[in-house]
């Protein structure tokens, strides 16, 4: 039968009308809860729920959240206090460490954390030789149980630094009934001893997270924490704006933020990030084996314009792989080549080289477009501008996707990289170990190898005292600028947007929120 | 009818060497391209044992006609196998935790283009030759032209943010809970007895359907156009005038109905390619759909997932275009296979 127009129309309407009453019936926020809720916005994404396995930030900060570790970073400082443990000794120069854990401690099946679950968390580790297992497998001899509560952590060779190894989610202990023993178990919301416990996890949707009712600590500020995850920055400032979060963390863009800050509405909650860009240049790739190459790119980089145009402020000028803010630090970079684009200086050290207007330098200067964020050909476009101005340099740039610019980077065929760090654990060490000593840096396709370098790295990992150890490291930094092989660029700031009425989110160079001691008020 | 079930079994049958080739060019062009997964997964700091200790157990280690043979195999058992990070979840799992979304997406945003597209078509048709049909004309292209992104942020800006009358992404509001059962959130609502959840499910879709139904709706404009000039144009439909029928039925109980058959070709595809996930759309709105999952693990070279999800679509679109061309016969009686 056919239908006439005049119905159609009726029809059509009154479907407008009830869409359009069904917006502004959800218009609304929900009603406000019994319990207090803090929703985080995120584009980042947790990969994997099993300590043994994970190995990237987001999935650290929220196993930090719902797990606990032997030691524990104070917020706001880089102090490490005991957790899990009360008390701990250091035997044998640093070789051996005995844990005494806190009595009574229950993980959420009801298992009592004793040194036997410890030792069996950390054994797990090693048997199942997941991405971090290294933080295991390289530092530890043996781990014996010494009574209930005491665990003995026999290293390999003294390390100064292990405490700092030990609070790295990696020794997170878990429960043998809740954890497989020889397998990893990426969806398990098991959690461990922490201030929260996982309710719901849907996957690159939502993670829901309650307080822990058999958290020993102070009760979390919060009850409730829920994570969204966003695909694209953008909608992730957006939601913010629209009041569907209340903390914008990880990662907004650089003119974002800006507009964010400049807007009044937010509170723009800044850290030192212990995050670092650099430029590594392959010393088995001519004409990047002479030195007067590298040092001459050194001084011609231009790090404050990078730090203004490119990330609009967002990121510090660095002046050396350890960051600034980390006991050691000192501008190596700055004292030998200057704190701005050294041009006559570069301009010499070309000419040393070999090299003229007439005879430029040629680089090939390699970057991967997404894995570090959407400015990262801007990031490349103004190096090869800072470059250029020398007159004697001229730049190609080219581009390669994740996976296949680590596997050309690991084979040694690329000769100047663009590449980026987060730490493992928060010490001089991890800054500087893995990049300039023969072998450690075959992740970096083994670009340098200078052996006086590797005995100071040695003498520093085993060095008995912070003083000893910064002086140690200081000559490394000092060596790492005059010999070039890897400058660093800038350090990234840590930036949280959030609702006016959200307080207590502290960013340090842990990097890592702190859901419990967040809150609305 | 025996030779539509003789069609029908006959489609069906070359599903197979079609699924088989897509598959062993998807296959081989992933293993060609640069980069493995255990490196994508692992990351900058894992140490060659550790790199060749994964690559055995993914059996990468294993000559690559050793390891296709293996995954045919596997296939003709119906495992899909496990995806090569992260954990290792089961590819149908991997698949089930995103597809319910995307078909979500794919309805809504599909209801909404053919809707829009079948009233502009038709009103530009009605209207040809004056002011409305150009502007209905230029509104195709200009809505096909749209770049999703584009509109998707104006729509979240103006509708989310200003107005406050829809959320800007996302699929739910994390603080209505309904138990995931089929992973299709109406669906789940309206078992959980909830329906806010229902509400809250089709109050989230409003501004990805919207964006993409207008941007796709451009195509049935022109095209439901085209096709009810030429059935206008026809004899019948002169006869039917002739003898006094009013226009309006003329047109929705006749001219439509002829109409309708190119278009629902294109309905067919454009309904198989959404199932496919809307890449864009899913970006712009944090949709967790196929699509996007489907470009990441591609980045990360997650071979047994891009392979099972390719099967996936190749066995999904074939049968969406079989069930497209039944239709077909059942609505014109003309057509014979």
């Amino acid at each position: 039968m056919a239908v006439s127009k005049k119905t159609l129309i009726i029809v059509a309407a009154i479907i407008v009308i009830a869409a359009i009453a069904a917006a502004f019936m959800f218009s609304k926020k929900p009603a406000p809860q019994a319990e207090s809720v803090i929703i985080i916005g995120t584009t980042d994404k947790v990969t994997d729920l099993d300590p043994a396995n994970a190995y990237d930030f987001f999935t650290w900060e929220v196993l930090s959240n719902i797990m606990s570790g032997y030691f524990q970073y104070e917020p706001g400082t880089l102090e490490l206090k005991p957790a899990l443990v009360s008390s701990y000794e250091v035997e044998d120069g640093g070789k051996v460490w005995i844990l005494h854990l806190k009595k009574g401690l229950k993980f959420s099946d009801g298992t009592e954390l004793t040194a036997e679950v410890a030792k069996w968390s950390i054994d797990r580790v090693a048997r199942i030789k997941g991405d971090p297992s290294w933080f295991v497998l390289d530092f530890v001899d043996k781990v014996e149980v010494v009574d209930k509560y005491t665990l003995k952590i026999t290293l390999k060779s003294p390390v100064s630094f292990y405490k700092a190894v030990l609070a790295v989610p990696t020794y997170f202990p878990v429960s043998p009934q809740s954890y497989p023993a020889d397998k990893i178990s990426s969806d398990n919301t098991a959690g461990g001893i922490g201030p929260y416990r996982i309710v719901k996890w849907e996957r690159d949707q939502e993670l829901v997270l309650e307080a822990n009712p058999n958290w020993y600590g102070p009760a979390p500020k919060t009850k409730k924490i829920i994570i969204k995850f966003y695909k694209d920055a953008t909608a992730l400032r957006l939601a913010l704006e629209s009041g569907e979060i209340d903390i914008a963390w990880r990662t907004l863009n650089p003119s974002d933020i800006l507009s964010l800050k400049e807007s009044g509405k937010y509170n723009v909650v800044e850290g030192n990030g212990a995050f670092i860009r650099y430029i590594v240049f392959n010393t088995k790739i001519p004409p990047f084996d002479k030195k007067e190459v590298r040092q001459a790119l050194a001084a011609a980089l231009c790090r404050e314009k990078i730090a203004k145009e490119v990330f609009l402020g967002t990121v510090e000028p660095l002046y050396s792989l350890v960051p600034k803010g980390l006991w050691s630090h000192i501008d190596a970079f700055k004292d030998k080549y200057g704190a701005t684009q050294n041009l006559d200086l570069a301009r010499q050290l070309l000419q040393k080289a070999g090299y003229s207007e007439g005879n430029k330098l040629k680089v090939e200067l390699w970057y991967t477009p997404s894995h570090y964020g959407s400015t990262e050909a801007d990031l490349a476009a103004k190096i090869k501008e800072c470059w250029e101005a020398t007159g004697m340099v001229e730049v190609t740039i080219k581009s390669a996707e994740w996976s296949t610019y680590l596997q050309m980077t690991r084979k040694g065929q690329l000769p100047v990289t663009l590449y980026g760090w987060y730490p493992d654990y928060i010490d001089p060490d991890n800054f500087l170990y893995p990049f300039l000593h023969t072998g450690s840096n075959r992740w970096l396709g083994n670009p340098y190898s200078n052996p006086e370098m590797d005995k100071l790295l040695e003498e520093a990992q085993v060095a008995p005292d912070q003083a000893t150890r910064a002086k140690l490291y200081e000559k490394v930094q000092q060596m790492l600028a005059e010999d070039a092989p890897i400058v660093p660029i800038f350090q990234g700031k840590l930036y949280a947007v959030t609702q006016k009425d959200v307080k207590g989110v502290v960013l340090d160079p842990y990097m890592l929120l702190r859901y419990w001691i967040i809150y609305k008020g | 009818m025996a030779s539509l079930r003789a069609y029908i079994l006959a489609r069906v049958l070359l599903t197979i060497p079609m699924v088989l080739i897509l598959l062993t060019i998807v296959f081989f062009i992933m293993r060609v391209l640069p980069g493995n997964p255990v490196l994508a997964m692992v990351g900058m700091k894992a140490s060659e044992e550790q790199i060749k200790m994964l690559e055995r157990e993914l059996g990468l280690d294993k000559p690559l006609w050793q390891q296709y043979l293996d995954y045919l195999w596997g296939l003709l058992h119906g495992d899909l196998g496990r995806s090569m990070i992260w954990g290792r979840r089961p590819v149908l799992q991997e698949i089930w935790d995103h597809f319910p979304a995307t078909v979500e997406l794919a309805v809504a945003g599909f209801t909404v283009s053919v809707l829009l597209g079948l009233v502009t078509g038709a009103v530009a048709a009605v209207k040809r030759g004056t002011l409305v049909d150009a502007a209905l004309r230029v509104w195709g292209i200009l809505a096909y032209a749209l770049f999703i992104p584009l509109l998707g942020m104006f729509f979240q800006l103006v509708f989310g943010v200003w107005l406050h009358w829809f959320p800007v992404a996302g699929r739910k509001n994390p603080l209505i809970d309904v138990p995931r059962v089929t992973g299709f959130y109406i669906i789940d609502s309206i078992l959980a007895g909830n329906p806010w959840g229902v509400a809250d499910a089709l109050w989230h879709l409003a501004l990805p359907s919207l964006t993409l139904g207008i941007v796709l709706s451009g195509i049935y404009t022109r095209l439901v156009r085209t096709s009810m000039l030429q059935v206008l144009g026809e004899d019948f439909v002169r006869a039917l005038r002739a003898r006094g029928i009013p226009e309006d039925r003329i047109l929705f109980g006749h001219v439509l109905k002829n109409a309708f058959i190119p278009v629902l070709t294109m309905m067919g595809l454009q309904f198989a390619l959404l199932l496919a996930g809307a890449v864009l759309t899913e970006t712009t709105f944090s949709w967790p759909g196929l699509g996007t999952f489907l470009v990441e693990r591609i980045e990360y070279r997650d071979y047994t997932t891009v392979q099972g999800t390719i099967v996936f679509y190749a066995l999904l679109v074939s049968t969406v275009s079989l069930v497209v061309d039944v239709v077909y016969a059942y609505i014109d009686p003309r057509i014979r296979y």
